[in-house]
């Protein structure tokens, strides 16, 4: 048995896993990162539009600081969120993004001077000030009160994961491809390392590090239609659920894009209507103003996709053959704009639909239709990325609930997520691994591993029958998509839930044709299918109980945000392995240590919430503390610290300059 | 709407290598499938056909399949390519031979190990910032001209997939050439204000026969990059400059009397 | 003792690469640029012959010295083509480095080749063909200019080239150098970017089709100066080993009729 030892053991190579693996290497700990595929092509590249980082280098960002962004944060999330989690972000963006600038992000950079922009449809002219000449510039997304995102292009995580992962190379972490998570090594309580596959020859081989983190990406591939990539099958979180230890935070929180191309489901950046473009119905009419008068096509991502499926409905949306779908038309940003700006997105729509975005008129309009896209819960963690459950494990990025996006993330707010928690959470864990030693034998380390061979060596002589594990993971992500979608409702939620146990059930008994190990596709899926189909119960079953709408998960029997019985966070864990359903349990979310009550977002339908009497009360303190502490002078800092005090590592909590403010 | 509705139904053959070079049963041989072309069909969406269909055990890599991450990389019909991004109505007569990239290690059928090579490459050309700057981040960021970050960016968007070194005949018959994608990389350090490498010090990255003076200008990569990226201009660039590198004439021996 | 430890340890003394390979590269290039021009001249020289035989006669004792001297000197020509054969050997030595030398090698190159109908890549397969085969035919060319410099005139060519039967290795020849010649100019554009301008792509199409008219132009050239060879060669085959008595001087050569050598 080959037994590998490391201090510090990342699972992911994405941004977060890599940024996470930078920071303990950096403080002198060995680091092996563990990946599905070569790092650089994790799913962090296919970030487009940008990351979220309050610069307010722009004209178009003036005024902007941490507070709105922290504020923009919890309205997206429809206070879903962890707002202590939410500070520690918003004030390590900035930071993030210009240790990124230093590590060689070509991020793209305020010109002095006039240039025309499309705002609501309206050519415009902003002038951008002579002081920011040459500072990283942002474009607008939706949810946003300032432009804010920061970007390169449309391949903003592309070079975000080619700078991180080369600052990897260059700080000679090990970095290990073609691996696969298959369990999680612990006892009693503590979480001793991983049993991996190698993919290339199937071996089993055992990782056992000081601390373990986590990062291994959303869960999309459990939808059949998903921006995301064929690797994001959930199945880092499946290993911690199948723990029987580690808990799933609000797996009913999935957010679905508005603007993914149909047919093939690739996502086409929001930057595109961030940076002016529209949505278009069957008759060419732009909808969304009617529904959304003051975000307009940029409400947050849950509200327009809604929007929009509620349009299709009344018969407003095209005909296809690969069903209705709408209009995205960025023609009207010009040629120029678009073949600067926006290349990927021509590039894809040209490739895979032959349609020059840029061409104007009807002819430059790309079909889009709203598609499964981010998973906002995932591994359950403390605010420092430790699970709560399970000592020495850790999570971040998308994998992870550190719930950063509550129920809905906003755009530019995941890359953003993945280095910012990266830092953190390195830094976190990197203590944890100075400050823990392990001890554990290796009869334990045997005893995991041999229960992994047992499980392949059990597929393997499972005899074939008339099931392929091709069809019951076809039927698994179209129920996800059918009835576990935009809108949900009980009656379909329990259907779904049926089917999928029974799934589960059907994927534990399926064979396999070939019974090789070394480099096996089938196997592959047939060992991961259990996996992805725990997760979808896990969403479908949580979906089921949420008998409220928030943010992205809605509910056409609960329309209603029910701040007074649901301001709390879905815990969900697998104690039994051969249960077929998991246990769900709550955690309150604390109004009355949040910065921001619960209230109306300033988008989506009003009136549509049942208020917890606390809110208001939180209200009246917070508005108090305010007032008190502005009367005697305090700064902005020394307000919010009164609100809510929080910890950040590093100087991370250090105040961040700005463009004319300084230090304000 | 994809046009292809012209194409819908026509019978494909796809002609597929299989090989698993670990297995030493194996023995490297085409096999042939025919299948169904639906409506805007990519290679992405065939070979998964395939594979469900067919052939459970077919060895492919996709991940992103919309021609970001650069995982794809095969020979169509001898030509490296994305193969996410290649339609099959391009083909006219229907053919598909499906071979894996040459100058990466074979892993399965298509499957060839491409990421080592590359973090190796990157290793090579050191493909991260070199600065003596102690940067605060919590300060003002460092100020760029928007054009030089553009020009940066342009370079930056190579995506690793390895087509260059595919097409690339030199890197074919020497294992050991840089190839494009390292000479590019190297270009787009030297425009990036934040590195502080000079000349000198990319020549002794690169200043040899498997570095930039391998090069032999044949443009496989110019002409097969699926990012477009300007090969041909930058590592002619790139070539000027390191080829009037000043020699330092191997400095004074040091002798150690002991 | 330092070109020993940089010899076996690839590094010299001082820790940095040996500039060898930037040398190299440029004698390479500038070998071949010179070669490439040279042969340009040489073939708008050789043709004069589509002219006049007196024309040809001139430009001969032109590069005899006839402009310096009262005697025509061949030894001129004879250092001249020693000088381009020194070069020659140079430049093959030089890009023979670029060769596929090993089995393997080559079956990669052909199989890629075939397979990517590449054709700059193609182009390159031909540079590498016509290279080779000069390293036999033109030095042979060269040996015997180099040893017969005062044999070279309209006579005396035509004759070497029918009556000497030295005309299928000329012919050989000319599709060799002209082929590599100026595909060869081509690559050195693209290689060290001198045609780039703002626009490399645009100029790269542009060159391209320069280079194919170029082609053209030497190879047609080329055909129809061999071909007037061959028929004076036909025609004096009789009177074989006879020099040429030209008719007519062309000017501006301040040469006159009494000092043309018997």
């Amino acid at each position: 048995m080959k037994i590998h030892y490391c201090d510090a053991l990342v699972i992911g190579g994405g941004l977060a896993g890599l940024r996470t693996a930078v920071a303990t290497q950096e403080k002198g700990l060995s680091t092996i990162v563990l990946s599905l595929v070569p790092v650089k092509r994790s799913h962090s590249a296919a970030a487009q539009g940008g990351m979220q980082a309050s610069l307010a280098n722009s004209v178009m960002g003036k005024g902007d600081n941490e507070d709105v962004h922290f504020a923009d944060t919890v309205k997206g999330s429809d206070w879903g969120c962890d707002q202590e989690v939410a500070r520690m972000f918003v004030t390590t963006a900035p930071k993030a993004i210009r240790e990124l600038a230093a590590w060689g992000v070509p991020w793209t950079r305020v010109k002095r001077g006039e240039r025309s922009v499309v705002i609501n449809t309206e050519r415009t002219t902003i002038t951008e000030a002579d002081e920011a000449h040459g500072l990283i510039t942002a474009r607008d997304f939706g949810g946003t009160k300032k432009w804010r995102t920061c970007y390169t292009a449309d391949a903003t995580g592309h070079t975000m994961l080619f700078g991180v992962a080369n600052q990897a190379l260059k700080e000679d972490v090990d970095i290990r491809e073609r691996k696969e998570l298959l369990s999680l090594i612990h006892k009693d309580g503590r979480c001793y390392g991983a049993v991996v596959r190698d993919l290339i020859d199937g071996e089993l081989e055992a990782y056992i590090a000081k601390a373990t983190n986590i990062a291994t990406g959303g869960w999309g591939r459990v939808y059949r239609t998903t921006t995301n990539a064929v690797i994001c099958e959930g199945t880092g979180q499946a290993a911690v659920l199948e723990t029987g230890l580690g808990t799933l935070g609000n797996p009913e929180a999935v957010q679905f894009h508005p603007t993914p191309i149909v047919p093939s489901g690739i996502l086409l950046t929001e930057g595109c209507r961030g940076d002016g473009g529209v949505l278009r119905d069957v008759d060419g009419y732009r909808f969304m103003p009617d529904y959304e008068p003051e975000k307009k096509d940029l409400a947050s991502r849950d509200v327009v996709s809604r929007r929009m499926m509620e349009h299709i409905r009344k018969g407003k949306g095209v005909k296809s053959i690969f069903g209705d779908h709408l209009w995205l038309d960025i023609s009207i940003l010009g040629r120029e704009h678009i073949e600067k700006n926006l290349r990927d997105v021509q590039e894809i729509s040209m490739t895979f639909n032959g349609i020059d975005p840029a061409d104007e008129g009807p002819k430059g309009w790309m079909p889009v239709r709203p598609a499964q896209h981010y998973s906002m819960g995932g591994i359950r963690t403390k605010p420092t990325g430790e699970s709560p459950d399970l000592s020495g494990l850790f999570s971040c990025g998308e994998a992870a609930c550190w719930d950063l996006h509550g129920f809905n993330r906003l755009g530019g707010n995941s890359v953003a997520e993945t280095v910012v928690s990266g830092m953190i959470v390195g830094n976190y864990m990197a203590d944890y691994c100075l400050e823990n030693e392990i001890d554990i034998d290796t009869a334990t380390i045997e005893a995991f591993v041999e229960k992994e061979e047992q499980n392949i060596r059990e597929i393997m002589s499972r005899p074939l029958n008339d099931d392929s594990i091709f069809d019951i993971k076809r039927r698994m992500q179209e129920i996800m998509d059918d009835k576990v979608g935009i809108f949900r409702n009980g009656e379909e939620l329990q259907e779904a839930v049926d089917e999928l146990q029974e799934l589960l059930k059907r994927s534990r008994k399926v064979g396999i044709r070939y019974v090789t190990h070394a480099s096996n596709p089938e196997l592959v899926e047939a060992y991961r299918l259990p996996k992805m189909l725990k997760i979808a119960i896990s969403i479908a079953y949580s979906a089921l109980l949420r008998t409220e709408s928030r943010g992205a998960h809605y509910r056409e029997d609960y329309l209603k945000r029910d701040d007074a019985n649901w301001l709390k966070r879905t815990l969900v864990r697998w104690t039994d392995p051969e249960a077929t359903l998991p246990e769900v349990f709550y955690e309150e979310l604390d109004i009355m240590k949040m910065e921001i009550p619960p209230a109306f977002r300033g988008y989506g339908r009003k009136g549509m919430t049942i208020d917890n009497p606390l809110s208001a009360k939180r209200q009246e303190e917070v508005d108090r503390i305010r007032e008190e502490l502005e009367a005697k002078g305090a700064d902005r800092f020394e307000i919010q610290d009164a609100l809510m005090p929080f910890d950040l590592p590093e100087n991370y909590k250090e105040k961040n300059e700005r463009q004319g403010v300084g230090y304000a | 709407m994809p046009d292809t509705a012209q194409n819908k139904g026509r019978m494909l053959t796809f002609e597929i290598l299989q090989y698993n070079p670990s297995d030493p049963q194996s023995k490297p041989h085409m096999v042939t499938y025919h299948l169904e072309e639906t409506l805007g069909m990519t290679l992405f969406v065939a070979l998964n056909m395939i594979r469900e269909k067919f052939e459970p055990d077919l060895a492919f890599d996709f991940v992103c399949r919309a021609g970001i991450c650069g995982s794809c990389g095969m020979m169509v019909n001898g030509k490296p390519l994305l193969a996410c991004r290649t339609l099959t109505k391009d083909y006219p007569d229907g053919v598909i031979r499906l071979m894996p990239m040459p100058s990466f290690k074979l892993i399965k059928d298509l499957s060839v190990v491409t990421g080592q090579w590359m973090d190796g490459m990157s290793k090579r050309v050191e493909s991260w910032i070199h600065s003596k700057e102690e940067v605060d981040i919590t300060k003002l960021e460092k100020r760029i001209e928007p054009e030089v970050a553009d020009a940066t960016f342009e370079l930056d968007r190579c995506i690793e997939c390895g087509i260059c070194v595919s097409s690339c005949a030199t890197a074919l018959m020497r294992p050991d050439f840089v190839g494009a994608v390292g000479l590019n990389r190297i270009a787009r350090f030297d425009i990036d204000p934040h590195d502080e490498r000079t000349a000198e010090d990319f020549y002794e990255l690169v200043g040899d026969d498997s570095g930039i003076f391998g090069c032999m200008t044949l443009l496989g990569c110019e002409d097969n990059c699926p990012k477009n990226l300007p090969l041909q201009e930058k590592i002619a660039y790139m070539r000027r400059k390191l080829a009037n590198v000043k020699d330092t004439g191997g400095g004074l021996e040091i002798r150690v009397e002991g | 003792m330092a070109s020993i430890i940089e010899g076996y340890l690839g590094k010299r003394v001082d820790g940095t690469k040996s500039r060898m390979p930037a040398r190299l590269d440029r004698w390479q290039s500038a070998s071949g640029l010179f070669l490439g021009l040279f042969m340009w001249g040489h073939m708008l020289f050789v043709s004069s012959i589509l002219i006049s035989k007196d024309f040809m006669y001139t430009v001969t004792k032109m590069f005899e010295g006839s402009f310096l001297f009262a005697q025509p000197h061949p030894i001129i020509v004879t250092l001249s083509v020693t000088f381009v054969f020194a070069i020659f050997i140079i430049h093959a030595g030089l890009a023979m480095r670029k060769f596929p030398y090993k089995w393997k090698e080559y079956k990669m190159l052909k199989t890629h080749a075939f397979a990517l109908k590449h054709e700059d890549t193609n182009l390159w397969m031909v540079q590498a063909f016509t290279g080779f085969m000069m390293f036999f035919i033109g030095s042979v060319h060269l040996y015997i200019l180099m040893s017969n410099a005062d044999k070279i005139g309209p006579f005396a060519s035509s004759d070497r080239v029918w009556s000497d039967g030295m005309w299928p290795l000329y012919l050989l020849l000319l599709f060799a150098v002209e082929l590599h010649g100026s595909i060869g100019l081509y690559r050195l554009c693209m290689k060290w970017g001198w045609c780039n301008g703002t626009d490399a792509r645009a100029a790269r199409k542009r060159l391209k089709k320069v280079k194919w008219a170029v082609t053209a132009f030497f190879l047609t050239l080329g055909l129809l100066t061999l071909a007037a060879y061959v028929k004076i060669g036909m025609e004096h085959r009789n009177d074989y080993g006879q020099r040429y008595h030209p008719t007519a001087i062309i000017a501006p050569l301040h040469l006159s009729a009494q000092e043309v050598p018997s």
